[in-house]
């Protein structure tokens, strides 16, 4: 066997308490194509940063050809010969090809030769096996073609490890199949390749080995003839009982609160159809890029849909911004506290009297702080909110809290239907069930909720009905009681049904 | 064409075009005078402004130029008054060094700390101003307290030819350009302003040292606009607390309307020569031109900026759409809905 170029020792990062990596161990051998797979938040892309020295591992350790290194900095891990290229390509947009290619190369003389520049670009590309004018700015560039840039600049410096982080993501079947020409160029001229993606189709074409991680462990590394689908999917998703939450039976009423039909956007999303019952729970399921929350966006008429109609309450409404969202009732709670839900800085009152506002103006215009700091009061002790002080700043409560808070400013808007995106993501467990209650507990008074969430166990537990979406299109639908986790898992990449959908 | 080799020529051509509509409006005005008077006001303005452009170059602006130029024709006239007898050869020099230590002040501000420069420099070009109004306690320097040769120099000309008359200080300017254009061009220290402000997440990637190079974009404004306050000494000889007084806007005006883009990443100094002669141009014919009052001279240049951003902006916008475009007519309709952005 072959001797690891680089090799990751029992690494273990935490962020605060929670480990995004724990002990793990994996090791990549030159002239092979090594997958990893796993579940959204798995750890995958904590990998990549400690092995491109982006991120410092908390313990553990890298070595290099045998030899244990610690990457001060990219660079460091550059001169290594360690590449990574991503979704979204590093480019520069205003430089052509050629200088995309050698801008970082240090051991260049001061003064550029142009014509030679050009000629070794061309080299490299042509190397790579593509067409492509190298005088060519890299802005008029097709993503491909950005990505083929990249990797000729890691091939012109070398590069030993490539790693590539979801690379076919955003490109078309024939641009995918030009990239695997590559990749395995570059393995059979001796490079290790790394590759990570949702799409198992791809991971069986390309891979020679594969890696499964799940929760930041290191599940179980074997050649890619070893295994099937199947096995890689229960891998991925097998947890231990411990893990998962209770089932409550459901409030479904039966009489249809929202039904949305053909709804689309150019670009994002299409044909989706579904309906949601007063009192009822459905969760939006599928992988990170599946485009739940475009769907929720033009629900909530932040992006509105160009296409398809919703109703509510058996008549048909239009949602183009968010204020005639809230007119009918639809409150939106979004995934990024930080960006788009919570004021950080501002007191726990505020935040929770912010969408309502309206609510608390008195005469001459000025808002009656009293009435705003009792209502914040009583959701503090309803939503069960650890906050000293209601005129504290919300930046200082933990997530669970701030999560909490970004609840009440919607509920206290008394919405009809509640569209809730990744609750629970980095809180903690004690904070997450309550958060699970809070939801279940308004579904028992009638109102509508949509749930968008990768979280799978949270889906199974809560869910009435599981709906899965897998680039840009519902694919499936499972009534709550009856689906599992792989049920899931397989649908939304794409692996197919193994058994109907109920 | 590369888009920035056609904003040169279009710019070109709309100073001609300016220059042949006042020719219409105003009597005997082309002439080797207007040449000799338009190419000895722009050369103080160009050289800001190409130093002024490096730092547009990494999404930065400097705003404290004005206040430079100001401070170091002083301290450099002070300088003259009492050594004399200083080599000539010596005092532009000087001037870059103590140019380049106000840009340094910026540059380690805005590199180190992560501050930005629109703040840093708005700070610094009230600071740099103090100074001078505080160590010149409100005194001027007058032409006749100074060696002689410093006043000559900016009247001497190089060459003539038929009544052209071409100054050292043009030659000068002309120089400083030659040189911008080869290291932004020919160089790799001068492409690296390109990439960090073309995309810096990029250039951080990349391994390339953007505090760096940051740093050295302010270091190469502050020595430039400190030779343009020996260029101010030599036209003007006489100093007062309010010389460089708006410079900033002119250089920034220069660099946009040159074709720099506001956002970074993009343009060239020729442009920016260019950029500089039209707006002075426009300036000094506004003054000749009885159609209109002389007070609408800012106002023009506002427009001017305004105009040049607008196309960036259009540009830009059009660039991109065309790349959506691209990447959407390609990709196989299959997987059309795959899309780059999570949902």
């Amino acid at each position: 066997m072959v001797a690891p170029v680089l090799e990751i020792n029992g690494v273990t990062k935490s962020f605060g308490r929670t480990a995004a990596l724990s002990d793990f161990s994996v090791s990549l051998e030159p002239g092979t194509i090594h997958a990893v797979v796993g579940e959204n938040g798995a750890g995958k892309s904590t990998l990549i940063k400690i092995m491109t020295g982006l991120y410092h591992p908390t313990s553990g350790s890298i070595c290099v050809d045998g030899v244990e290194t610690v990457f001060e900095s990219t660079r460091a891990a550059q001169m290594q010969g360690i590449a990574a290229i991503y979704q979204e390509p590093m480019v520069f947009p205003d430089l052509d090809v050629a200088e995309n290619i050698f801008i970082s190369h240090m051991n260049r003389p001061a003064r550029i030769d142009w014509s030679r520049m050009y000629s070794e670009a061309e080299e490299i590309i042509a190397r790579l096996g593509v067409k492509l004018d190298v005088r060519r700015l890299a802005a008029s560039l097709t993503l491909a073609e950005q990505q083929t840039v990249e990797i000729a600049r890691a091939i012109s410096l070398d590069v030993r490890v490539l790693i590539m982080d979801e690379p076919s993501s955003s490109l078309s079947n024939h641009e995918v199949q030009r990239l695997f020409a590559i990749a395995r160029a570059l393995r059979d001229q001796g490079v290790a390749v790394l590759y990570i993606s949702h799409r198992l189709e791809e991971i069986f074409e390309i891979a020679d080995k594969v890696t499964v991680v799940r929760d930041g462990r290191h599940i179980h590394t074997s050649p890619i003839e070893a295994v099937t689908h199947d096995v890689l999917i229960s891998r991925m998703v097998g947890r231990d009982m411990q893990d998962r939450f209770a089932r409550a039976d459901g409030h479904a009423t039966g009489e249809v609160m929202l039904q949305v039909t053909g709804l689309g956007r150019e670009g994002a999303f299409r044909d989706v159809t579904f309906q949601v019952e007063r009192g009822e729970i459905i969760c939006l399921s599928g992988l990170v890029g599946a485009r739940r929350t475009d769907v929720a966006l033009a629900l909530f008429g932040i992006a509105p849909a160009d296409r398809g109609t919703i109703e509510i309450d058996g008549s048909k409404v239009d949602v183009p911004t968010p204020k005639a969202a809230k007119g009918l009732g639809i409150a939106y709670v979004s995934e990024d506290r930080r960006k788009l839900g919570i004021a950080m800085s501002e007191s726990v009152t505020s935040n929770v009297t912010l969408a309502t506002l309206a609510k608390y103006v008195g005469k001459l215009g000025i808002i009656d702080g009293r009435s705003e700091r009792r209502d914040a009061a009583g959701w503090r002790d309803k939503l069960n909110i650890k906050a000293e002080n209601l005129s504290s700043s919300v930046g200082n409560l933990s997530g669970g809290n701030q999560q909490k808070v970004m609840l009440a400013k919607w509920l206290n808007a008394s919405p009809r239907i509640l569209i809730v995106d990744e609750p629970t993501r980095g809180i903690d467990i004690g904070a997450k069930a309550e958060v699970h209650a809070i939801l279940r507990d308004l579904a028992s008074r009638g109102v509508a909720i949509l749930i968008i969430s990768s979280d799978l166990p949270e889906v199974l537990s809560l869910a009435d009905r599981v709906l899965v979406m897998r680039e840009g299109r519902l694919v499936g639908e499972f009534s709550g009681e009856a689906v599992t986790e792989e049920d899931v898992m397989h649908l939304a990449l794409g692996a197919g049904p193994n058994r109907d959908a109920a | 064409m590369h888009p920035t080799t056609l904003r040169v020529w279009v710019l070109f051509f709309v100073l001609v075009a300016v220059a042949l509509f006042f020719s219409t409006q105003i009597d005997r005005y082309l002439s080797p005078r207007l040449f000799t008077r338009i190419s000895t006001s722009v050369s103080i303005i160009a050289i800001i402004a190409a130093g002024q452009a490096v730092v547009v170059l990494t999404r930065n602006i400097d705003l404290s130029v004005g206040s430079i130029v100001g401070c170091v024709a002083y301290f450099v006239g002070g300088f003259l008054v009492a050594f004399p007898e200083t080599p000539p050869v010596l005092v532009p020099l000087m001037a870059m060094g103590v140019g380049a230590c106000f840009g340094a002040f910026n540059g380690f501000l805005v590199s180190r700390f992560r501050l930005p420069s629109i703040i840093v420099t708005l700070a610094t070009l009230a600071i740099f101003r103090s100074i001078l109004v505080q160590s010149s306690d409100g005194a001027s320097i007058t032409t006749n307290l100074m060696p002689d040769w410093i006043t000559e120099f900016a009247r001497m000309n190089a060459l003539v030819v038929s009544g052209f008359q071409i100054r050292w200080i043009v030659v000068l300017a002309l120089v400083v350009f030659a040189a911008m254009h080869i290291f932004l061009t020919r160089f790799r220290a001068g492409r690296r302003f390109y990439a960090i402000g073309s995309n810096p997440d990029a250039a951080e990637f990349a391994g390339i040292n953007v505090q760096r190079t940051v740093m050295q974009a302010f270091l190469i404004s502050g020595a430039l606009a400190g030779l343009a306050g020996f260029v101010f000494l030599s036209r003007f000889g006489n100093i007062t607390v309010v010389a460089g007084l708006g410079f900033e806007l002119k250089s920034v005006g220069a660099v946009v309307v040159g074709g720099v883009n506001i956002f970074g990443g993009s343009g060239s100094v020729i442009g920016v020569l260019l950029g500089a002669t039209m707006i002075d141009l426009i300036d000094s014919s506004l003054v000749r031109w009885p159609l209109v009052s002389e007070f609408w001279r800012d106002a023009v240049l506002g427009m001017l900026i305004l105009m040049a951003v607008a196309i960036d902006v259009l540009l830009t916008r059009r660039l991109s759409a065309r790349r959506t475009k691209a990447k959407d007519g390609r990709s196989d309709p299959a997987t059309d809905a795959t899309a780059d952005r999570a949902g």
